[in-house]
């Protein structure tokens, strides 16, 4: 398949920039997930990399071929839409064969590619339905079927599971993973909800206000966020931010203080006295206990009970909420107090300007 | 912009604007001429009037030998008290079709919607009967009644759409408070149907304001003519006189596409909103 | 009519629920059955009759429409009106629905600027009075005033110039050619409204596919405002068979030159109130108006059971 370079790519609309210098490089066969926030410019990359919207700047490179003015169906490119966009007036035959026609695909060759998608995607009974007779799932799998048809070199997903009730987005989710492995081809997949990043990407890019926050695979950004934001943004529940500065430094390590936890050492670095630090530690590694290289107090407010799972949100000393996670059937209750402990690599700093400094 | 979405843009402008001149172009024409003398009428049609041509002789001709006044305040009662009418009775019984089950209100529904389709005139012959034994002949009243009844089947079926919209629960809130079902109507629903004003009065106004054939066939005397009557024969009489004719035409094109330009936008959205269903 | 939303009524007494009905539908339903339905009804009745000179009327079954239709003094120029108004509807149906259609799909292209100008410009015509705009444009197409006649000698057509309003072979179609410069503006205005509810991402979908705006429109757009279309149609055909305000204040009740503009409407005005070649004649007029009537009931019913039926509106 193909490989997708993006190069210093950025959009304006008058003055506001919603894409600022993008570099992103993509190996053939990955998948990767764009996540993020409301507006952090994920869709607008995707509609870019489609050729839906044109650039304000920058390049971009399918399967090595610089395709800034090529019109969408001219970039090796498959799209499926959020709202699955099958033509109400076609069924579901028609509506994968519909694009191949008008892309000199000789018949039996269309008819081919229809059988292999259906047979892929268990469409098989319904190549005769409409899109008004399909449930949402199905209907998801056609625009899929579309997309695989096309036999493109990357293929594009648009938060194709939002309007999937819980269940289904689920199994749909699986299925897509299935379908990567079969056909072994380039995926971007834009999504806001972090679960299906962290489950499905070889690789995560993490954007925030048009800007790319962090790419990784999806453990290496769970454990080693680079900046506050990813940190925040990965994971749920979100991890705890504690607020904290640099009492002193002493031969070579800095004591770092915030008034919710006990004071902790980190290796001095670049660090000054005085310097205004996050510390962050998520609410799966912290375990009930009397010390440790990470220690904060709190009272008990609330139990969530899940399950196996449970949270505990507990108020601490700067009148603050945070959150740990309770296993097992004993959970604490309302009003206890409790001292909740970190080991150092499940804690992480950030500076000032939210980036990670080393522990 | 590539070069080839350029040349696409151009050419499709191109043909909006080309249509737009035809559109505008002829209603342009006249009344440019209405303010310019005879010679300059047909000497140099396609000219603005300027300091030597211009001219208001047909608009006095007008004044004089018409009643324009009094066909402009004909054409505003009718259509103004009409509309009116229509808005309150249509969304009056639009509310008891859509909000009351009662038997028969399907077939009711249906009766009332035959006027959306099959034309009014067709009575005629019946209407100036009943008009003239009513003693209504030649009235603003008989032309008020007459298209009262021709506008409310089409209001019936837009308010009715409009109201569907509103929240139940505003009206289960109002029951439970125990608040009568005309106060209901009259203080929750009535008001929020100011939207639906819009679409209804464009559906409404246009055609009676500009329509020829009742105030032809109900009116006889020169005093109850609305406008589009009173011009159509002033036009007819006086048909060589082009300054005149000319300055009657403008007299009635000039006050209609003042009100449509300050409104367009929202009688546009009405006829868009309201014609989808 | 949709499902009534509450069950109120069927509670209350009947006496309350009568009276409370009757306040809200009563004037509604009291003037539109006296003023649109018994007319209506009437008409129908009365063209059962025959009245002679001294007004005094008897029943004569469908003698009317036997003479209408049969007697040649009658039929004539009635299967001429009824000619012509086919004439009028088919022009119509050939050029004002797919010039409005085409414009309604330059306009619903995503970035079009001036938009509302265009809109607002375009549908100015039909703001006007028929009465204004026959006038305007007899007087435009006059070879007196000499405006057409000048237009088309700039762009190397003055050979094509006639006074065709007065040439019975092209006044119709130069009359129904004026309406439909009037009218464009509803077909614009509904189909523009119709594509606008199509969703943008299925013509992402389309782009993806690979095809061009044209096919985009062909085979995406216009199957799916094809109900908004079927609609229109129907609006025309009623509003054509009911047209007389057009022909009248252009060519008169005589709807010259030699009744070549004659159509069903202008025939009904003559035949009910008379003019200067004969006397009115309210028992035929009716006659007239209920086999207009007919026409229109059979239209819309071929429309309801052929058309409604097939298409399919729809939902995203």
């Amino acid at each position: 398949m193909a490989n997708l370079r993006i190069e210093q790519l950025n959009k304006r609309y008058g003055a506001t920039t919603v894409l600022n210098n993008v570099n992103l490089s993509i190996e053939d066969g990955e998948f990767v997930v764009l996540v993020g926030p409301s507006g952090c410019g994920k869709s607008t990359l995707l509609r870019m990399i489609a050729g839906l919207d044109g650039a304000s700047g920058g390049d971009i490179h399918i399967a090595g071929k610089l395709v800034n003015a090529l019109a969408p169906a001219e970039r090796g490119i498959a799209m499926v839409f959020q709202s699955y966009a099958l033509y109400p007036h076609m069924n579901v035959r028609k509506n994968m064969t519909f694009g191949l026609k008008f892309t000199g695909v000789p018949p039996t060759e269309r008819e081919r590619r229809v059988a292999e998608a259906a047979r892929m995607l268990r469409l098989e009974e319904l190549l005769e339905r409409y899109p008004r007779d399909l449930s949402g799932g199905q209907r998801q799998r056609v625009a899929i079927g579309r997309a695989i048809v096309r036999e493109p070199a990357v293929f594009l997903f648009d938060e194709p599971l939002s309007n999937l009730d819980a269940a289904l987005r689920v199994s749909t989710r699986v299925e897509i993973a299935n379908l990567h492995r079969l056909l072994k081809s380039t995926i971007v997949y834009v999504t806001h909800d972090q679960v299906e990043a962290m489950t499905l990407a070889d690789r995560i890019v993490v954007m925030n206000k048009g800007r790319i926050e962090q790419v990784g695979k999806p453990l290496d950004l769970y454990y080693e966020p680079a900046n506050l934001f990813v940190a925040g943004f990965i994971g749920s529940p979100a991890m705890n931010f504690f607020e904290a500065e640099v009492e002193g430094i002493e031969g070579g390590r800095a004591r770092v203080a915030g008034t919710a936890f006990r004071n902790l050492d980190i290796p001095a670095g670049s660090l000054k006295v005085g310097d205004a630090l996050t510390v962050g530690v998520r609410p799966e590694h912290l375990v009930r206990g009397e010390a440790g290289f990470f220690a904060a107090e709190g009272v008990v407010e609330l139990v969530e009970r899940l399950g196996e799972a449970s949270f505990a949100y507990l108020r601490r000393v700067d009148g603050r909420m945070f959150v740990a996670e309770v296993r097992g059937r004993q959970t604490p209750a309302p009003g206890e107090a409790a001292t909740l402990v970190a080991a150092s690599p499940d804690v992480h700093v950030f500076d000032a300007s939210g980036l990670r400094v080393a522990t | 912009m590539t070069t080839d979405q350029r040349a696409r843009s151009i050419s499709v402008h191109l043909v909006l604007i080309a249509y737009s001149l035809l559109a505008v172009g002829p209603i342009l024409l006249v009344v440019m001429n209405s303010f310019k003398v005879r010679s300059a009428i047909f000497g140099s049609p396609l000219a603005l009037p300027d300091a030597s041509t211009f001219s208001l002789v047909g608009y006095e001709k007008v004044f004089r030998s018409s009643h324009i006044l009094t066909y402009y305040s004909n054409s505003l009662i009718v259509t103004l008290v009409s509309m009116a009418l229509v808005l309150l009775f249509g969304a009056m019984a639009a509310w008891a079709l859509t909000e009351y089950r009662f038997r028969g209100s399907t077939a009711l529904a249906l009766f009332l919607s035959i006027g959306i389709m099959v034309p009014i005139r067709l009575g005629s012959v019946a209407i100036l009967n009943m008009m003239r034994s009513a003693g209504l002949n030649d009235t603003l009243t008989a032309l008020i009644l007459v298209y009262v009844a021709q506008g409310l089947p089409m209001s019936i079926f837009i308010l009715s759409e409009f109201i569907q919209q509103i929240p139940k629960d505003l009206r289960d809130a109002a029951r439970c408070d125990g608040v009568p079902e005309t106060r209901i109507f009259f203080e929750v629903v009535a008001p929020l149907l100011r939207p639906a004003i819009a679409t209804v009065a464009v559906f409404t106004i246009v055609p009676i304001w500009n329509d020829l054939w009742f105030p032809l066939i109900l009116t006889s005397s020169d005093s109850t003519h609305t406008v589009t009557l009173g011009v159509q024969q002033f036009l007819g009489q006086y048909i060589t006189d082009w300054n005149s004719v000319l300055a009657a035409l403008s007299m009635a094109i000039l006050p209609v596409v003042v009100i449509y330009v300050i409104l367009s936008r929202q009688l546009i959205a009405g006829l868009t909103s309201g014609a989808v269903k | 009519m949709p499902e009534p939303v509450s069950n109120i009524t069927v509670q209350m007494p009947r006496a309350k629920r009568a009276g409370l009905l009757l306040f809200f539908l009563g004037p509604a339903v009291a003037i539109y059955s006296l003023f649109s339905i018994y007319p209506l009804v009437a008409t129908m009745a009365l063209s059962t009759y025959t009245s002679d000179p001294s007004g005094a009327r008897s029943f004569v079954g469908l003698a009317n429409f036997e003479t209408l239709l049969g007697d040649a003094l009658w039929s004539k120029p009635f299967w001429n009106a009824l000619r012509n108004n086919l004439i009028f509807f088919a022009v119509h149906m050939c050029v004002q629905n797919p010039i409005g259609i085409a414009l309604a799909g330059l306009l619903s292209l995503r970035g079009v600027r001036l938009k509302g100008f265009y809109r607002t410009v375009m549908f100015l015509p039909t703001m006007l009075s028929v009465v204004i705009v026959g006038f305007s444009w007899n007087l435009i197409l006059s070879p007196l005033w000499g405006v057409a006649a000048g237009a088309l000698k700039a762009v190397g057509l003055g050979s094509l110039f006639a006074p065709w309003l007065g040439l019975e072979s092209s006044a119709l179609v130069t009359l129904s050619l004026i309406s439909v410069w009037q009218f464009v503006g509803i077909p614009l205005m509904l189909i523009y409204a119709a594509l606008l509810n199509i969703p943008e991402e299925l013509i992402d979908a389309a782009r993806v596919d690979g095809l061009g705006q044209f096919r985009i429109f062909f085979h995406i757009k216009l199957p799916l405002v094809l109900p908004t279309i079927s609609l229109v149609s129907v609006l025309t055909f009623v509003a054509n068979f009911n047209a007389f305000d057009l022909i009248y204040s252009v060519k008169g009740a005589l709807a010259g030159p030699n009744f070549t503009t004659d159509i069903l409407g202008t025939f009904f005005y003559r035949t009910f109130f008379g003019n200067q070649l004969q006397l009115g004649n309210p028992t035929m007029g009716a006659a007239v108006a209920t086999v207009m009537f007919f026409i229109i009931l059979l239209g819309l019913c071929l429309y309801l059971f052929l058309v409604q039926r097939r298409i399919r509106r729809y939902a995203f």
